[in-house]
Parts: C-alpha cells; structure tokens; sequence
C-alpha cells in the first residue's frame, strides 16, 4: 500500500508532466519522470514480514492488580533483510503497560533475532488473550507500507484479589463451625495416617506401602484417617443489576472479591467449598477441597460478567437439596430488584443453615457514577436498610457493605445485626 | 472443507465474470476508437509499394531530419523553429474522435465528420502563420477542413482527364505543373504543350526556386545539397518543367468569396479543357450544357495543385504557405520511384506486373523532382556561404495520425497518444485536466491517509448506571409513607398481616412522634421542605 508521501509523490509527478507537456516546459516534465522513476524504483526495494515470533509469559495466571511480564522473541528466517519493520504486540486494552514498550521498529538481517521485553498490570480480572502480533513494513523512504500479523495469542486468566480474612470475624453462633478439618478415626479420604491393609484392585498405585512391600512379599497400600470438613456455600449474585457502578468498584467486582477471599480462607483451612453463580443461568461447582477447587473456584470467578435476572429463591430451590445439613451459606448480593430473597434467606435459615448475607450497597455504587437527588438518596437508602432489617429478622446474618469499605471491616458488622 | 472447496470455486467463478465483464466493455470502447485497417497504407515509415518510404529516404539523405506525428497536428503549436519545418499530410484516412472542444467563437463543440477539430485546424494554420510550410496531398480523405480554413475545398468526386496514361488505365493521370494545361499526342504528352512552373523558373518575376539560382553553377555533388537532383555531369541543371503523374484524383475548388487564412492563393496546375468529374459515383460520364438529372457530371477544366501564400513571392523567409494536391498518391513508392518500383532486376518493392510481365510500368515522371524542389525550397539555408545546403534546423514532419494502423497495440498507442496531446493541447481539455488534477489532490489530502502509529491504550472507562427514572418517585410522599410504615413494622417485628390489623391509635403510640405519626396516617399535601424534614425526622427515628 502506498504511503500518503508516495501518493503524493505520484500525483504530483504526473501533473508536472501533464502541465509541463500543457506549457511546453521540458524541465518541469523531467522532474515530474524523476518523481515517477522514484516511486517505481522504491517500489523493488521492499521489506518484509517473514518472520517468527515466540512469545513468553511470567504466568499463565495472576491475580488482578499483578504485574505480567512478557517478552517477545523476533526473528528473521528468510534469506534477506527486514528492511524496516515495526512489530507490535496486540495487548487488551483493560491491561496497563506499566514499563517497556510492546513495539519496536527492527531492522533484522537473514536468521537475526530481537527481544521485545515489556511489563503489564492487570487491573481487571477475567479471562484474556495477548496477540496476535501486528507487522508493519515500509520500504526505505516510507512510501510503501504493508501491513500483516502473525497469529500467535497467549491466553491468560486474571484471578479476583484475595483479600485477607480474620477468623475471629467468621466466627459462629454454632460450636464448632467454621473450626477447619478435625481428624476422625475412620478410614478415607485425609491426610493422617490410618492404618495398613493388602491392596485391592482398584486401590491407586500411589497408596502402595513399598517397604511393607519389600518386607512382607504382599502388596499393602496406606489407609488415611477420614477428615471432617465443614461444607461451605457461597452464593454469588452476577445478575445485570449488579453491574452498577465504576469498572473497579461495583457489586459484582466486589462480590467476586469477597467470595475468592472467603473460598481461599476455608480452602486453607481444609474446608470444602461450593460456589453457585447466578446471573441468567445458574452454574454450580460442588463442595470440594484442595488446590484444585481453589483454582476452580478462581476460574470460575474470573469469567464471571453480568447478566439476568434469576431470583435467589429459584437458586435456592435449586440447591437446597444438596446442601449439607447445617452447613453455612453465604450469599453475597446487593438485594436488590428481587423481591424473593426473604423468603429464600427464611427458607435456608429454616433448614437449619447459618445464612450470611454480604450486601454490597448498590445505591451507594450508583452514586459513584450518578447524581441521585438527596431526598431520594435518603429514601432509597431507607428502603435498603428495611430490606436489610427484614433479612436480619429472618434469622441472617447480614452485613451492609460500602464502597469504600475492606472485606475484613464489612464482616466485622455481622454483630451489629 | 468441501464447502470451502465450493465457496472458493465461487469466489472464482465470480471474479472470472467480473474481468469477463471489463474486458468486454474495454473492448466495446476500443472497437469505437480504435480501427484496426488491413489496408494500412501512404506512410513515410512503410515501405510497401503504396506508402512513401522512398521520399523519406531521400529527404534523410539530403541531411535533413523527419519526424512522424502519430498523435495530433496539436503538436505543431511546440514547433521551434516552423520557418525551417515542413508539414507532410498525405492521405486523411480517419476521421479525428469527437471530443468536446472550444470552437473560434469559445464555444463547447464536438468535432465530428472534419478529419481535423478546429484546435488542429488552429494548430496548422498558426504553424503556417508563423513561417512553416505545408503539404496536403489528399484525394476523397479527410483534407477538406484544412483547404476550408484556405478557401479551396476538395469536390470529393472522382476527376477524368483526356491525358491519362494510356499503357495504365485512365486513373492515372499527367499533371504539369504549369500557368496552361498540357495536352497529349498520342500515347504521350504533346512536348510542345509542355510549359514551366511559373513562379519557380522566374518568369513571374519573383520567388525564384533557389535551386534556379545555382543553375549552370559547376560544383561537386556532396555540395550540391538539396539540389543534388538537379546536378549532372558536374553542374546544376535547373529545370522547371513538371510532369507529374497522379493516380485517382479529385479536383480542388476555390470557394467564392472566402478569404482564407493566406491572402495569396495561386492555381500551380490545372486539367484539360476536357477534363470530367463523376459527381454521382456510378462510374459513367453524363455531361451536358446543364447540370441536371439526366446530366448529373461536371466537365471542363479543373485544379489540381493550389499554392496559398502570406507573400506573392511565396519566400519561406517572408512568411509561410501551404500547398494543396489533388491526390493523395502522388508520391507513394511505386510512382516516386518508378525506376526502383519498373526495376524486373531488383524490384524494390515487390512483385507487379511490370516486373513480371512487363505490362503497367509506371512510366518515367517528375515526382521525385517536384517534391525534392518543394523541400528544396522550403528548407534550404538563406545563409551566405551556405547555399544549397539545409538549414540548420531543417526538419519534415510526416503527419501519421490518420493512417489506420494494421496492428492493434500500434493504433492504441496512437488512440492513447492523441488523447494525451488532446488533453494537453486543446484548452477545454486542459480545464478538464486541470480539474482533474485538482480533484486527484483533493482527493490524495482528503482520503489517503496513512497508518495510524501504533499505540497501546488503557482503558478501563465503564460506568453502570441505574435506573434514573426511580429517583422522582422516590421522592414522593406516598412512597416515603410507606418506606416509613415498613420500618415501623420492622422495628416491630410485625408481620404484614398483623400491621395491617393494627388500629390507628395503637399506630401512632407505636412510632411515638406526632410529626411522623400525622404523616403516617394523615396523607396531606407536604412541600420540598416539609418533606425533608419528614424524611430527616424518618431517619433519625427508632435509633434511640
């Protein structure tokens, strides 16, 4: 593709030839021939893009707010050189170039390499994807530009921030809740050792005892002491009311935040957790423990987006049946635009479950971003803290989050309802 | 992956149809401009026994240069020196393209049917006003615009004369160039009609042939120069007697009462008193004492040379002059070169009849003579010392702009040349073309634009608003009402049911303040500030 120089260049030849054959001016038409000669001799020496391109990520996933560090490896394997070529990295706007630059103007001869090496933060979880790399090659007076890409693209999963979480503020009105896995003398799944026992097909080649082995001539394999966890629900709403807000601080950020803090907390603890989203569709992940929930958990978290309008109680209707007796529910939700949460709260508490309602004050994010009147403010807000009030009635915990409030301060007012 | 088979097929087949599509209508386009003709013929770069290689010859051979015109006589007006040019038009075969033009009175023409639009016609008369000779040799063509702008016209009809060459057939004509007609004696020219040129032997006084001047002079033939043709045994020996033969000729008018371009136009040779012109084409001569139906032909005596000059003396130094014959063939190979064309030995230009049996020679003529003097005199030096010699920018322009081309590329690039010329020679192209130009700047600045710089924006702009139409009905006093009775009944721990069964007294001992309790239960019309402090009084009560 011609630059705008070399179409200039062009026309401008070709009208003094015009004028210049017009008027009779022999001068004027050779330097109009010159102007051509010069854009069809240009036109041999081009560039190209030929090139490979392998790119390197610190980490295939991080947590929001986390530095990424990428580096990109050019090279020419063609037979001749780049001439001028300008490589840019495509990379989602939602990311902030924190140092270096992800492009770079080379000029590679035949098998020569460049590193492109830049640093990115990722402010905003979800799920994203890094190329494909841009080329742009010019030829030597910039009239000639062609454009191509290579489509190389490295996904990446930001995870929500995990805040820290105090015990104490977890703390139930149930004994021995939220207490963390307690060895029983049982056999199963655990951590302890049980006792030892001759291996049955089936049993994972992994529990085999060798040295029991080696000493006996029989195949033994471990058996682990069972451990008690507690059953953990979160409840997560991500309907489209939840979206309201600035892009850093709405219900849904929030709430995605605090259900990856809370998850990452009992995880820790060798609890099991559940995580139930609901938005237009309801998407379940069973109570389970260890690394390979929390990354679920985060996963599932990190994709998480706004839509719908299921109300709580189908959710609860839902799920209920397969909750664990008397295990604690959160459900993190601003309350608002569904009409069936007291009786759902009412509901589980009913089954016996110790409820925690985390609400993330969606008239107070709206205001962020919209000029409410004070009287309706006022009113508003009035509204909201009957609703909240009417939860706490129903025998809930509820917690009134702010905007401007941490994770650990928000649980803190779970004694003040 | 055959469905991708198939759509690539299509893509194909489409972009087949579309250039079918192009070329076709490229081809309808060309076929109207271009005339691709087998019968390519009277051109000086051609040496086929019909065109006039030999001509040009010779003239290269008396050191002068020639050029051709492929495009359009517009070129002339970019001639340097027209004092030292000689403009050849033999033969107008193609009509010019009509394209739209300024006529002399500025107003939009298109040209069409004239073999030349009046900007050439402007182009050759300007060339010949500034000192340039012309020679237009031109039978039944396209000539007729040019000896209009010199008031002679060509009669467009085939002319017969009693002196035809006998052992040809009566196409072939005698023209001498003289005051009188010469007559025949037999199979041959009476030489005692044979009479001189007029002018060029000096007998009219002035305007003398140069070549004249140097007659009886002894000199070497390398110095004899253009009149080399004339020189012999040692000398130069002048003589004005032309006896030209033409070939299918018309005849030439005069038009009453037009001045032309140049204000002295001379008759240079006539027919015989017998002469006829077969005005309606059937091939047979009706004559009579009027021209009628019956006798629809023309008979008498006709003009086949005329001569238009800015001065009576015709010098080229005193100004220009265009001289116009009426024949088209007069200096084609086969007659030009009669000898080169007769030769049974070495036949120059092909097999005839005369090489092969002897029969339809050309016979012996002044042609060559004739046209050698013209040159001669238009292009010899008038510089002392130099006589005899060309001038230093001699040149002789062959016009072959309306000489169909048997080859397509040929007459394409002459299509494509003449539009090029047109559009820088023609004034209304030239708006058009500036116009052009314009627009194609305007055209470059407004819409090329190059690659944006590539830059990487962060952006996380996003802001979720909420319903902004709830806020008025938020500050409503029938929903603050009830947004207060709903604290009540939480502050309570009533249940819908039993709140509604509850008496108004037992309401108001309930919320306990005569303000919000009037509110309550009496709905009345609140202003703004009455409402505030409703709902600043809702607010701060149950804290207590």
């Amino acid at each position: 593709m011609w630059t705008r120089k070399a179409s200039f260049t062009f026309t401008g030849g070709i009208a003094l030839i015009l004028i210049g054959m017009m008027i009779a001016n022999l001068q004027m038409m050779i330097l109009g021939l010159t102007f051509i000669a010069f854009i069809v001799v240009n036109s041999w020496i081009s560039g190209h893009g030929d090139v490979e391109v392998q790119r390197t990520l610190s980490a295939d996933n991080l947590y929001k707010g986390d530095d990424l560090y990428v580096e990109l490896l050019v090279t020419n394997r063609s037979n001749r050189n780049t001439q001028l070529l300008e490589v840019y990295d495509n990379i989602p706007h939602e990311m902030k170039l924190r140092s270096g630059l992800n492009q770079m103007r080379l000029n590679l001869k035949p098998g020569e390499s460049a590193r492109i090496r830049y640093v990115l933060r990722c402010p905003l979880r979800g799920h994203f994807s890094i190329g494909p790399v841009s080329l742009r090659s010019r030829n030597t007076f910039n009239l000639g530009v062609e454009e191509m890409y290579v489509d190389h693209h490295s996904d990446i999963v930001i995870f929500p921030q995990i805040k820290e979480v105090e015990e104490a503020f977890l703390r139930s009105r149930t004994p021995k809740m939220y207490t963390g896995a307690t060895t029983l003398r049982t056999p199963g799944q655990g951590s302890e050792f049980y006792s030892l026992r001759e291996y049955v097909p089936g049993d994972p080649f992994k529990n085999i005892n060798w040295k029991a082995f080696a000493r006996t001539g029989d195949l033994m394999v471990n058996e682990k002491c069972r451990d008690a966890v507690t059953d953990l629900y979160i409840l997560l709403d991500s309907r489209d009311i939840a979206r309201i807000g600035t892009v850093l601080k709405n219900p849904l950020e929030m709430g995605t935040v605090s259900a990856a803090s809370l998850a990452a907390f009992f995880l820790k603890r060798r609890d099991s957790v559940a995580l139930a989203i609901f938005d237009d569709n309801l998407s379940y992940l069973p109570p389970d423990t260890g690394d390979k929930q929390y990354f679920k958990i985060l996963s599932a978290l990190a994709g998480v987006a706004p839509k719908g309008t299921m109300p709580l109680q189908a959710v609860t209707n839902s799920l209920s049946g397969r909750f664990s007796r008397g295990s604690p529910v959160f459900i993190i939700s601003s309350c608002e635009g569904d009409g069936t949460v007291p009786a759902a709260v009412r509901d589980l508490v009913g089954r016996g479950h110790e409820v925690t309602v985390l609400s993330p004050s969606s008239i107070d994010f709206e205001r962020l971003v919209s000029r409410i009147p004070r009287m309706s403010y006022e009113v508003l807000k009035l509204e909201r803290q009957n609703r909240l009030t009417t939860l706490a009635g129903s025998g809930a915990m509820v917690i009134d989050w702010m905007p401007d409030m941490d994770l650990s301060q928000a649980l803190m007012q779970v004694r003040g309802y | 992956m055959l469905d991708e088979l198939n759509l690539n097929y299509r893509r194909i087949g489409l972009q087949a149809a579309f250039w079918s599509v192009m070329m076709i209508l490229l081809l309808s386009i060309l076929v109207n401009f271009v005339n691709i003709s087998n019968t390519n013929q009277l051109s000086a770069y051609d040496n086929d026994w019909n065109d006039m290689s030999a001509f040009r010859q010779d003239i290269k051979d008396l050191g002068i240069q020639t050029n051709s015109l492929v495009s359009s006589p517009l070129l002339l007006a970019d001639i340097e020196d027209p004092r030292n040019t000689t403009y050849i038009l033999a033969g107008v075969e193609r009509d010019t393209l009509s394209l739209p033009q300024f006529d002399s009175d500025g107003f939009i023409t298109i040209a069409s049917e004239d073999g030349y639009s009046p900007s050439e016609i402007d182009a050759i008369v300007e060339f010949v006003d500034a000192g340039g000779t012309a020679l237009v040799l031109d039978d039944y063509g396209f000539a007729g615009s040019i000896a209009q702008a010199y008031g002679v016209r060509y009669t467009g009809y085939q002319l017969f004369d009693t002196t035809y060459v006998q052992e040809l057939d009566y196409n072939y004509i005698w023209m001498c160039i003289q005051a009188t007609p010469c007559g025949m004696n037999g199979t041959s020219i009476d030489p005692t009609t044979i009479s001189v040129h007029e002018r060029w032997s000096g007998a009219s006084g002035e305007g003398a042939h140069p070549c004249s001047l140097m007659n009886g002079q002894s000199m070497p033939l390398e110095d004899a120069g253009l009149c080399a043709h004339h020189w012999n045994n040692g000398e130069i020996e002048y003589n004005a007697t032309y006896q030209m033969l033409l070939n299918n000729i018309t005849a030439l008018e005069l038009i009453p009462g037009v001045n032309g371009a140049l204000s002295e136009v001379s008759i240079l040779a006539v027919t015989s008193n017998e002469a006829t012109v077969d005005v309606n084409g059937d091939g047979e001569i009706w004559v009579g004492n009027e021209v009628n139906s019956e006798t629809p032909d023309l008979w008498g005596q006709f003009n086949l040379t005329v001569e238009a000059c800015a001065r009576k003396s015709c010098d080229p130094n005193e100004g220009g002059r265009i001289v116009f014959i009426a024949d088209g063939s007069a200096l084609i190979n086969a007659i030009y070169d009669y000898e080169g064309f007769n030769d049974p030995n070495n036949p120059l230009y092909g097999t005839n009849n005369c090489v092969t049996n002897n029969t339809k020679c050309i016979p012996e003529n002044d042609n060559r003579k004739w046209a050698l003097d013209f040159i001669a005199e238009a292009l010899m030096s008038s510089k002392i010392g130099e006589e005899g010699q060309p001038s230093e920018n001699a040149m002789v322009i062959f016009d072959e702009s309306r000489h169909p081309q048997n080859a397509l590329l040929a007459d394409s690039y002459n299509t494509v040349y003449f539009l090029l010329v047109y559009f820088t020679g023609e004034g209304l192209a030239m708006l058009l073309l500036f116009l052009g130009l314009f627009i194609a700047f305007e055209a470059v600045l407004i819409k090329k634009r190059d690659p944006e710089p590539w830059r990487h924006v962060f952006s996380i702009i996003y802001y979720g608003f909420g319903d902004a139409n709830r806020y008025t009905y938020y500050a409503k006093t029938d929903k603050i009402r009830q947004v207060f009775l709903s604290k009540v009944r939480n502050q309570n721990g009533l249940s819908r049911e039993e709140f509604h069964a509850m008496p108004a007294r037992e309401l108001v001992s309930l919320i306990n303040d005569p303000v919000l309790a009037k509110f309550a239960i009496e709905p009345s019309k609140y202003s703004l500030e009455q409402t505030v402090a409703v709902v600043k009084r809702i607010k701060a009560w149950g804290r207590t």
